[in-house]
């Protein structure tokens, strides 16, 4: 039988136990083998890094079949799962040494010079003037989580460690992140820098 | 690198810029591209025309790295047909 053929919220739901457990056995092998297939770049994780996540993808997935609207297939949705799990287990590993404290010291550093020279972008003016406004805008219109969440995404920090630093949910910590973005473009915006402005910073 | 001792790099400025220059008012946060990313995934590898939606979730992957990560593996699985 193809993945296409099988109803597989159905059948994991089966009240026949038999049933119901050869199916969660064969997701189980689904979300492994495609677990192996994702991460066959990293030979730092092992086999049994691989049953982990796979044995802990199938409890969400199957905490969650009652979301499973069927836009896609549902080995798809269960493999994004696994997929969001086994990411978020390898990033905390990276990062599990930072504090709180340091997050936030290191954010309160953003808006000074030393750490946001005028001329990081090179020597032209009209960047000199964006790296200036916002460095302003990060002084005056963030908070000290925003600028801690800022500097931990720029820093590559994983959004999971640094919403469990701040003690939000990922949700709270991206609408904290949204908000942020939104306050730095609108004072630029302020300040006369356009979009045009923005773009032409890229070319670095 | 560790927060300690920040001290922003060109491509770590330009990054916060580049962030800046996407913000839009609406977008996805992390759970909603994670509820939409397989029909998003499926439709990329079928060319099908996307739901306008689940648009968003583009903008998204283009400002959040971890998703964006977790969407290409997800495509490394389907390209494989697993």
């Amino acid at each position: 039988m193809t993945d296409e053929e099988i109803n597989w919220p159905e059948t994991l739901r089966a009240q026949d136990s038999g049933q119901q457990a050869a199916a969660v056995d064969a997701l189980r092998g689904v979300l492994l083998n495609g677990l192996r297939i994702a991460l066959n770049n990293r030979p730092e994780v092992s086999e049994a890094q691989l049953e982990d996540f796979a044995q802990d993808a199938l409890l969400r997935v199957l905490d969650r079949l009652d979301q499973f609207q069927g836009r896609s297939r549902f080995t798809t949705w269960a493999q994004a799962i696994a997929l969001n799990t086994a990411f978020a287990e390898l990033r905390r590993k990276r990062w599990r040494d930072v504090s709180l404290d340091a997050l936030l010291t290191a954010g309160d550093q953003m808006a000074e010079p030393a750490i946001l020279p005028d001329d990081v972008l090179g020597g032209d003016e009209d960047r000199t003037r964006l790296v200036n406004a916002l460095r302003r805008a990060i002084a005056e219109e963030l908070t000290p989580k925003q600028r801690a969440a800022i500097l931990g995404e720029l820093q590559e920090m994983p959004f999971n460690q640094i919403t469990a630093l701040l003690g939000t949910s990922r949700n709270a910590g991206y609408k904290l992140l949204h908000d942020a973005r939104r306050a730095l473009k609108n004072r630029l915006l302020e300040a006369g820098i356009t979009g045009t402005d923005i773009q032409s910073a890229f070319t670095l | 690198m560790k927060p300690q001792n920040p001290s922003l790099t060109a491509p770590q400025v330009k990054g916060l810029v580049q962030m800046i220059g996407l913000t839009r008012d609406r977008e996805f946060n992390c759970s909603e591209c994670l509820e939409h990313v397989s029909e998003y995934a499926e439709h990329q590898m079928t060319g099908q025309e996307l739901d306008a939606a689940i648009a968003c979730i583009e903008q998204h992957l283009k400002l959040c790295p971890e998703c964006r990560e977790e969407y290409e593996a997800l495509l490394k699985i389907l390209r494989a047909g697993a």
